[in-house]
């Protein structure tokens, strides 16, 4: 059944493959059963627990890497999908909302500054820009978790650092084996003081961490425009239509998840 | 009267007794009353009390809490808050209550007053608040009880053969449409977490159909038993006009009959369902 | 127009019957009138005063199922069959339905909207009386207004002035008896309108006034006002497991709720009762228009009626207009 019909109907997918990133994020390689979904990094798909229900989660993978969702565990749909294995069906729709201007940032030294889960809508781009290192000025990792145990995607931290600055911090302290920094997120943009010249910073996380960083990057001098972030928000459609993702007259499926900084300062509510 | 609760919540919040005061207001078809929050001395000014006062202010409270208030009662409304502090809700020295000696009041709709009773009313047995700090009015001498009330609605029901009674609930139900006015004006539910929003297990779920609704509403009225104190403000938030007050009275009554116990009346009761005793009778 | 007297009503009915299903206000209880399916043409109250649901449930359940799962079957989508009439629509829940189609038939359209729209005729109903809380001339309708309807009827002593605005209109009609009308379209009951393009104009200004928080206080944050309401739309959706999968089901919701903006997480960016009241409003008089061009609201006045605490938006809107931080 086309999606194109029905814009609530489903694809069907097949998990091919499932890996622990953390004890509580787990890594989905999905297949399609049938037609395609192609979308950009930053946009976002609805995936199904069949008798469960939906809820959105962004694209973690290259377009041309298959299609990867990290999904921590907390609430109906991501526990029912974390009890899920190879061979499993689910639903997938999408791909909604919009997506980074990655032309835009050509030639420009990037800022990736991520907490948490979220790291996965980073992760695409951190692997575009070091596939296409030539295109793009420095690249600069910034990566902050609870816990040595709760970074997603450790096991890229080589490869990462091989194409980036990469810069790790837990907080809070209390892990004995941890040799890196401890600090939260915004301290370490604090400490590290990127240049904001020609920059273009992006980050993701819970939106406390969110917040600060975003005062930490003012305060070196970003401008608005030149801070980036992708926005998460209680979802249904995914298409403006349930009325449950506006920030006052912008919706995070639609006109988002990606705004600037500066696109933020204009929204009429909290998000 | 009016001038007296007017003085009184204004000396209420000059002195810095109270941060607010929560009464009536003339609703916005200069006809019948809404709830209104005072702030300030000169807006108690706006304080009216009369037959169209129906709302159960009681249900404010909880939303209030760590404020220091000031809140008009009238005896049902003064059994709800007994039930609120008796169930830790409230703090009862977070409340100064403005006890008033109520008549009765009228059944009324936005832009339609009348001037006949609620049927709660005439089951009402209390003229006077059973708690107060300050009363308004003249307590009449006993019984206080002034309206006896004929057949009720619940007997009349219980008259008819079981197919019809389970007709009379289905066509209801059917109409239900889960708005939650019921639940959310009722001053005893106040859960963080309904059943009816729990998804795991789920109880109801969103679905707005028959057995679903009939799971929503008879479990809110077993949730209510000994605690619903017959304000029948879900009754009159209904916009579809189920008569949900039949099944909080029937329940009320047998609970009286079971334990001896009226909600709300005096805040030392032990609760019927939440009191345990090694010697008691099996039902 | 033509006229069509009340003796040939029934016959009328009767024909649309045999044409499809007919929906039309029915007294079920005393003070009680819903839009109902006619079984017989007797049951239709066509002089009552309103329906605590507009007619918006015939094209947007309160709860349907969107499709059932399985992997052995696949899905299977319920099918939307059959003709409906519409009877009896007051020019406000009129415009309820054109403005529901904004969010539904724009691209990605929600095909079973779309299909009972297909196959419904709305036969719209002029008012002769108006309650107290009706305010639809600030909407650019009025109570004898026929846009927005196929087909349209005027009550006038006697029986009813009759006019097809659609083709779906005129096959409706094609089997009315009438004849040529000798009487005049008689004069509208009075309506007074709130000047809603000069509120939505001032209305960002006022966004963060203290003014929502002191209407908040008496909010119950039920959902009363948006499920009575012909214009709002917020829906749900989730599974119910079947015995081998899944059925999904749409249903009603409301921003009013509090567990509307919740995540999983536990973060919710719409905390407060105030900022969910003003997002309802804002929704209706600055958004929707941003977005379609047209006011989320009818004028209906159901909100008014129904609010258990009497949150009235005209005095919301009058507070606006003011300026006024002070509650209303």
């Amino acid at each position: 059944m086309p999606s194109g019909s029905d814009p609530f109907l489903p694809l069907l997918a097949e998990i091919s493959e499932v890996r622990d990133l953390t004890p509580d994020i787990k890594l989905f390689k999905l297949n399609l059963r049938e037609g395609r979904i192609d979308y950009r990094p930053g946009q976002f798909a609805i995936i199904s627990a069949f008798g469960v229900g939906e809820a959105p989660f962004t694209f973690a993978s290259l377009p041309e890497e298959g299609l990867e969702f990290a999904i921590r565990k907390m609430g109906t749909v991501t526990s029912a999908l974390h009890d899920l294995g190879p061979g499993d069906l689910v639903g997938i729709r999408g791909p909604y909302g919009n997506a980074f201007p990655l032309e835009e940032y050509k030639g420009k030294d990037i800022i990736i500054i991520g907490g948490g889960i979220g790291i996965a809508p980073l992760r695409p781009l951190i692997h575009w820009f070091i596939k296409r290192k030539g295109d793009y000025g420095d690249l600069l990792i910034i990566y902050g978790a609870r816990t040595p145990r709760d970074f997603a995607f450790s096991h890229e931290f080589e490869d990462w650092a091989r194409g980036a600055r990469l810069e790790l911090a837990i907080d809070p302290p209390g892990a004995p084996e941890w040799k890196g920094r401890v600090a939260l997120v915004p301290a370490v943009v604090k400490e590290l003081k990127p240049s904001p010249r020609g920059s273009i910073a992006i980050t993701c996380g819970p939106p406390i961490m969110i917040h600060y960083v975003i005062q930490e990057l003012k305060a070196l001098g970003f401008s608005p425009g030149q801070i980036v972030t992708t926005l998460e928000a209680k979802m249904k459609c995914g298409m403006g239509k349930c009325m449950r993702c506006n920030v006052g007259n912008k919706y995070v499926c639609k006109d988002g998840p990606v705004f600037t900084v500066e696109q933020i300062s204009q929204l009429l509510e909290e998000f | 009267m009016i001038e007296e609760i007017r003085a009184k919540a204004a000396d209420l919040l000059r002195s810095g007794e109270v941060k607010c005061f929560i009464g009536y207001e003339r609703a916005s078809d200069g006809l019948t009353a809404r709830p209104f929050f005072a702030y300030s001395a000169d807006e108690a000014d706006r304080l009216i009390f009369d037959g169209t006062c129906v709302h159960n202010l009681a249900r404010y409270l909880p939303d209030m809490r760590g404020k220091r208030v000031g809140i008009l009662a009238k005896p049902c409304d003064s059994r709800s808050i007994n039930v609120l502090i008796r169930e830790g809700q409230v703090e009862r020295e977070e409340v100064y209550i403005v006890g008033v000696v109520c008549d009765g009041v009228y059944r009324t709709t936005w832009g339609k007053p009348s001037r006949e009773l609620q049927p709660r009313c005439l089951y009402c047995s209390k003229r006077t608040p059973v708690v107060y700090d300050y009363l308004v009015g003249q307590p009449p001498p006993a019984p206080e009880s002034q309206h006896p009330a004929s057949i009720s609605e619940v007997e009349a029901l219980e008259r008819k053969p079981a197919a019809e009674r389970w007709e009379f609930w289905r066509s209801h139900f059917a109409r239900c449409i889960r708005c939650n006015a019921c639940r959310q004006i009722c001053p005893a539910c106040y859960c963080p977490q309904c059943f009816s929003d729990q998804l795991d297990p789920l109880w109801t779920g969103i679905r707005i159909g028959l057995p679903q609704n009939w799971v929503w509403n008879v479990g809110r009225a077993l949730h209510l038993a000994g605690r619903c104190i017959d304000c029948e403000e879900c009754q009159r938030a209904c916009p579809m006009g189920i008569p949900l007050a039949i099944l909080n009275r029937k329940l009320a009554s047998r609970v009286k009959e079971l334990f001896g116990f009226e909600a709300g009346m005096d805040p030392r009761a032990p609760f019927p369902f939440a009191t345990f005793e090694k010697e008691e009778e099996i039902l | 127009m033509k006229f069509l007297s009340n003796g040939n009503l029934r016959g009328w009915l009767e024909s649309l019957m045999g044409m499809g299903s007919l929906i039309a206000p029915v007294d079920l209880e005393p003070g009680l009138t819903l839009f109902s399916q006619v079984r017989d043409p007797g049951e239709v109250n066509l002089e009552y005063e309103i329906t605590p649901i507009p007619p918006k449930d015939l094209f947007f359940p309160s709860s349907e199922a969107l499709f059932r799962f399985s992997p052995s079957r696949g899905y299977e989508i319920p099918r939307i069959e059959g003709e409906t009439f519409l009877l009896g629509v007051h020019p406000c829940d009129a415009l309820g339905i054109r403005l529901m189609d904004f969010p539904f038939l724009s691209p990605p359209a929600d095909p079973r909207y779309e299909e009972r729209r297909r196959r419904t005729t709305i036969i719209g109903l002029g008012c002769v009386k108006a309650r107290p809380e009706c305010f639809c001339t600030s909407f650019g309708i009025g109570p004898l207004d026929p846009s927005n309807a196929d087909a349209f009827l005027v009550p006038v002593p006697g029986g009813f002035l009759v006019e097809a605005k659609t083709g779906k209109g005129a096959r409706a009609l094609a089997s009315a008896k009438l004849k040529e009308a000798s009487i005049p379209i008689p004069k509208p009951p009075e309506v007074s309108a709130i000047d809603v393009e000069a509120v939505r104009k001032v209305a960002l200004s006022l966004f963060d006034s203290p003014y929502w928080g002191r209407l908040a206080d008496r909010c119950l944050s039920c959902k009363v006002c948006a499920y009575v309401c012909p214009s709002c739309y917020c829906f749900d959706i989730r599974d119910y497991p079947t015995r081998d999968g899944a059925e999904r089901v749409r249903s009603w919701d409301s921003c009013q709720s509090p567990l509307f903006t919740r995540q999983a997480s536990g973060y919710d960016p719409r905390q407060t009762k105030a900022s969910r009241l003003r997002n309802r409003f804002y929704h209706k008089f600055s958004y929707f228009p941003d977005e379609f061009g047209a006011f989320g609201c009818t004028g209906c006045g159901r909100c008014v009626r129904y609010c258990p605490v009497n949150i009235d938006i005209r005095e919301t809107l009058s507070a606006i207009l003011r300026g006024e931080a002070r509650i209303a």
